[in-house]
């Protein structure tokens, strides 16, 4: 598998670190918050960190269940 | 057990005579019919086994299995066979003990040899630190009266000769923690045994009809939707391994579960040379290793490292674990891989189980077994169908409750925090 870093390019997906699936936006206990996951089997929303490049977060829209990568953009924090 | 073989010595010999093969299909094919008194969703280990025990221990006789694909070909054929009951936690080490001294009489129990092979599993230490670890774990162990050994480099060498201690590492082996009573067990005949035992005593099973959903009116669950129609059921459990997060989202519930992939390899057959099951974690990884009856080094590492239902496992990871194999025993260097494979792991938040309601009063769930569900099926079965028949979760299994994530219980044996795909 491969992913295409905005900055480098398409890099081997060894390169990544996956941190963890983005919580949604609403709101919820705090317990909810850490352990709970929506596990859409074609859909996940997930924070990623090339680690072994330029050390960008990403935030990587992917199908788990056929493991096609659908986006792959800078995680830009929101004010 | 009219319409069944009964396995012995004497019918492996009279078959051996036969010109013409004398064993039958060991469970008939089933087609679904409209209305049981326990639907379980899932013919792995788990759902096999609960089966098993809910007709034989409680006398339920209207049960089926139901699965989207054939028996065994989930996780309970795609593991590395290990068993063992080495944890930390009690309320872990009680319950995987439980499943271990089960293991040990399984055979005679399914009239199925399971070929369960207490031959030791050691995980080795390479710094004084995992030394401490393994000292604390292992006096955890003794003190609920399981069997661990803290074996230091000198007995480490005569347990395990076929580990040359002296080979230059990067991490260098100074010890282990042994549990003798540990080993393998033939995941195959597990499933096959279970499946054959539970239709000996009326389970019916019913292969490649996917679930699509559950059958629920005024609230109430009724029964489960499949590609075949509906099915009515008083009781309907869920253990489906990997996909219990995406039946979690099926339902329109969310889970303190995350789906990971963990692979697993196994090369050509060669003369045996490997005589215990050897756990080796270095850095930020680990590989377990042991040699299949059939000759075959069958190895493990740790997860792929992201969420993933595909079941093709990351090239890199793969190389990591034959690199830890080849680190360990360099005498494996010259070995062809024979086949490699990945299976679809349901990780929790803290790593150990979920047996619970799901949702529903009459809807159970049993899964979340993250990669150590294979040892866990003989126990988890029994007590799944006790929870199930009585409507009362057994002591063993209650810290595996649901609202643990909520209470603040969680049962995080490694340390980790809610990120599985460290655990």
């Amino acid at each position: 598998m491969e992913l295409r870093c905005p900055f480098c390019g398409i890099r081997a997906v060894s390169e990544f670190n996956f941190r963890s699936v983005a919580p949604e936006r609403k709101e919820q206990p705090a317990s909810a918050l850490v352990y709970e996951r929506v596990n859409n089997p074609d859909c996940s929303l997930e924070y990623w960190q090339h680690v072994e490049g330029c050390r960008a977060w990403l935030l990587i829209t992917r199908n788990p269940s056929s493991g096609r990568v659908d986006d792959v953009r800078f995680l830009v924090h929101e004010a | 057990m009219t319409g069944y073989q009964r396995y012995s010595a004497w019918s492996l010999l009279k078959a051996a005579m036969t010109p013409q093969t004398p064993w039958r299909r060991m469970w008939p094919r089933s087609d679904p019919k409209d209305r049981y008194e326990v639907v379980i969703v899932g013919a792995g280990g788990h759902g096999l086994a609960t089966a098993y025990y809910l007709a034989r221990e409680h006398g339920i006789s209207r049960i089926c299995v139901l699965d989207r694909s054939i028996v065994g070909y989930g996780n309970v054929g795609r593991n590395t066979t290990v068993v063992r009951s080495n944890y930390l936690l009690p309320q872990n080490h009680y319950f995987y003990e439980d499943s271990l001294r089960r293991w040990e009489s399984l055979s005679a129990e399914l009239n199925f040899n399971v070929m369960y092979s207490p031959r030791g599993v050691i995980e080795l230490a390479t710094s004084d630190d995992e030394m401490n670890r393994s000292a604390q774990r292992g006096n955890a162990m003794r003190l609920a009266g399981i069997d661990a050994a803290l074996l230091d480099r000198r007995q480490l060498a005569a347990f395990a000769p076929e580990v040359d201690l002296d080979y230059p590492r990067r991490y260098p082996i100074i010890g282990g923690l042994l549990q003798r009573r540990g080993g393998t067990v033939r995941h195959d005949a597990v499933a096959w045994g279970y499946a054959r035992a539970a239709a000996v005593h009326g389970v019916e099973i019913v292969e490649n009809c996917a679930v699509t959903g559950l059958h629920v009116a005024g609230g109430v669950a009724l029964g489960v939707e499949t590609e075949r129609g509906t099915i009515r059921a008083e009781r309907i459990v869920f253990a489906v391994a990997g996909h219990t997060g995406a039946i979690g989202h099926l339902l329109g519930m969310r889970l303190p579960i995350e789906t990971h992939l963990l692979q697993a390899a196994v090369t050509e057959p060669v003369k045996p040379f490997l005589n215990t099951v050897l756990v080796y974690g270095y850095a930020h990884t680990e590989v377990y290793l042991s040699q299949s009856d059939r000759g075959g080094v069958v190895m493990g590492g740790s997860l792929d490292g992201f969420p993933s239902y595909t079941r093709e496992g990351q090239w890199s990871r793969l190389e990591q674990v034959v690199q830890g194999a080849v680190a360990l025993l360099p005498q494996m260097a010259g070995l062809k891989l024979l086949r490699h494979w990945a299976g679809t792991n349901d990780m929790t938040m803290d790593g150990s189980p979920i047996i619970d309601r799901f949702g529903y009063e009459n809807v159970f769930l049993n899964g979340g077994w993250c990669y150590g569900g294979f040892k866990a099926i003989p126990a988890s079965g029994a007590a799944c169908a006790r929870f199930v028949a009585t409507g009362t979760a057994p002591d063993l299994i209650r810290p595996y409750r649901l609202s643990r994530f909520h209470s603040g219980h969680v049962l995080d044996e490694r340390g980790m925090g809610p990120f599985p795909a460290l655990q």
